[in-house]
């Protein structure tokens, strides 16, 4: 398999978020993954500390050019998930319109990341660029509830409000939209969170179809950080082995999360102590422990199709 | 397994070299791998271009705060390779001071990188920083012939010289010891080149003792980049699994490199087409495509133990 993606996110020294949560999943199935780190940064800003530096749009900039001076600006996916910075966005909405242009087959994979639980956690300037700039040129998109309420201006109280927003979300650009959890009643019971999927075809002759599913997720009782983005880049991976069959795709990532997290909890429980909550740097997500499961994941959760 | 390990490279946005070439190999066998990025470039400065930002000594020293802050300043092992800045190094330096007194059986990998081929390719203020403080701290060691005669003084153009250097070596510092690749003639022949290796080992009844060999390794016509970042990872992995046993980590190490750069310079050629000598974004190494090799690397190359000459 000769298939190249660009990811540009944050870099961590220590733990798995951004780019460390993205890169290694990827290269095990795989992919080369070139990567822009965004940030430097000690750790994820969850823990008591952080420090580190920042990378500007004109360094991102530079960095660029070098790939395109070299003629190595080739690339099968764009892959971006957090970002704090106006001028940071657009470069980036530069650069995946050229990389398009050089290769037309190219697959932005965006996470739209603005905040979570009915507040956002990005300055307030980055709603209008996500919605004029970049969705319109993302392919396969992940908000959450939130951000894909925020995206088309419409709230999500039922089924059907989802699948009005994931048909709002297509006609913006993307072809696959995965909303990745809401707070929709789970079949399952209170312990389960519904995440929906949406993908846009073209049929050979011509018409469109769209298949829908619907996944009830096990909740677990912890802030994870990371998440969202080994989320991002397991989609990429498995919509790339399926790419007209959301259904699989789906199950297999959010079977890969299960494991990890399940892996990850136990750990950050066996190391707390009993009775005692996890702190942020126990909680880290056991990524290197999970190579068998990233690499072969045991389907644990089956999507239903809905119409 | 439980091992965390902190490298401190270069970081490219395409290819392997530096953190890009030492952290997913070390991943893919277990290892926790913390990393800080000295730079950011586009590419390795091989070809035609490159561009990017560089880490301030400065810079470094905030992020390992980050790190300390936060009460997570506990490793197993370090890993550095190629720096160019004297002040970064000795940051450097400070750091692993201060993360051996907060873990004293920490392991400090170092490729003392300046040159090779006869020419330093690091300012040459660099020489003075690696011999009078970054050495003393390594607990392994993998200079090339020409990083060795520099550090000891003293030329290799027999084996038992080699051998000095190796224990000249030793007395800076390191108890583990590889000379990575020499000119000395290979008993197999031009198309090999040979490496050698010491390691000083404390035996049960608190003598010491040390295990020497060497290797003949096959020369591959091409110039690859990143390769010396994989050895050093991969020393360190297979170090860790054989202590005290380096003819067995030196064998899967090279092991490894062998594999990676055969299945590389393949698939170069194959790219570049007939008759035309591969490009370095061509050569770059096919590491994605070796895990099985990195994981369990069939051993290709034995490793002669050399016996003592007195003791």
């Amino acid at each position: 398999m000769e298939c190249r993606v660009l990811s540009i996110q944050s870099h961590v020294v220590r733990g798995y978020v951004g780019n460390k949560s993205a890169s290694f999943p990827l290269q095990l199935l795989g992919f080369e993954v070139d990567s822009i780190n965004s940030v430097q940064f000690s750790n994820h800003t969850g823990y008591s500390h952080w420090k580190g530096q920042v990378l500007t749009a004109d360094e991102l900039h530079v960095l660029y050019e070098g790939i395109k001076l070299n003629n190595v600006h080739h690339y099968d996916y764009v892959l971006t998930g957090y970002t704090r910075d106006t001028s940071f966005l657009e470069m980036v909405v530069d650069i995946v319109q050229e990389l398009k242009r050089a290769n037309p087959n190219l697959v932005y994979v965006c996470d739209p990341v603005l905040g979570d639980h009915g507040s956002m956690y990005v300055p307030q300037n980055l709603y209008p660029v996500y919605k004029n700039k970049v969705v319109p040129v993302a392919d396969i998109i992940t908000p959450n509830q939130f951000e894909a309420e925020l995206l088309t201006g419409k709230n999500i109280s039922t089924e059907k409000d989802a699948v009005e927003v994931m048909d709002l979300l297509h006609a913006m650009g993307p072809d696959t939209v995965v909303i990745t959890s809401s707070d929709l009643p789970s079949r399952l019971g209170d312990r389960f969170l519904v995440s929906l999927g949406s993908q846009r075809h073209v049929r050979p002759d011509g018409s469109r179809t769209t298949q829908r599913v619907r996944l009830e997720v096990p909740k677990v009782d912890a802030v994870f950080v990371g998440t969202g983005d080994l989320f991002a880049a397991m989609l990429l991976a498995w919509t790339h082995h399926y790419p007209t069959d959301l259904k699989t795709a789906c199950e297999k990532t959010f079977s890969v999360m299960h494991h990890v997290i399940q892996r990850t909890i136990s750990y950050a429980h066996e190391l707390a102590g009993p009775g005692r909550r996890p702190s942020p740097p126990q909680l880290e997500l056991r990524m290197v422990q999970s190579k068998a499961d990233i690499e072969d994941p045991a389907i644990v959760t089956e999507a239903t199709v809905i119409s | 397994m439980e091992c965390r390990v902190l490298s401190i490279q270069s970081h490219v946005v395409r290819g392997y070299v530096g953190n890009k070439s030492a952290t997913f190999p070390l991943q893919v066998l277990g290892f926790e791998v913390d990393s800080i990025n000295s730079v950011q470039f586009s590419n390795h400065t091989g070809y035609a271009h490159w561009k990017g930002q560089v880490l301030t000594a400065e810079e470094l020293n905030v992020l390992y705060e980050g790190i300390k802050l936060n009460n997570v300043n506990h490793y197993d092992y370090i890993l550095t390779g190629y720096s160019r800045d004297i002040s970064f190094l000795e940051t450097v330096v400070d750091i692993i001071k201060e993360l051996k007194k907060a873990n004293p059986s920490l392991v400090y990998v170092c490729d003392p990188v300046m040159g090779d081929q006869g020419a330093m390719y690091v300012p040459e203020n660099l020489l003075p920083v690696y011999k009078n403080k970054v050495v003393p701290l390594a607990d392994i060691l993998t200079p090339n012939q020409f990083e060795a005669e520099l550090l000891t003084g003293r030329k290799i153009n027999t084996e038992e010289d080699a051998i000095e250097v190796m224990d000249l070596l030793h007395k800076m510092g390191p108890e583990t010891v590889v000379l990575t690749s020499t000119d000395l003639p290979s008993k197999q022949g031009d198309q090999f080149l040979v490496a050698l290796g010491s390691q000083k080992i404390k035996k049960p009844d608190g003598t010491n003792t040390d295990q020497k060999i060497c290797m003949d390794i096959p020369k591959v016509d091409a110039v690859f980049v990143g390769t010396g970042d994989l050895f050093a990872a991969m020393m360190l992995a297979w170090t860790h699994h054989h202590p005290k046993d380096l003819k067995t980590a030196c064998e899967k190490t090279v092991s490894v490199m062998h594999h990676v750069i055969k299945r590389t310079i393949t698939y170069a050629n194959e790219m570049a087409g007939p008759g035309k000598r591969p490009t370095p974004a061509q050569l770059e190494l096919r590491m994605v495509q070796s895990k099985a090799d990195i994981e369990n690397p069939a051993i290709v190359v034995e490793a002669k133990v050399l016996q003592k000459s007195s003791q």
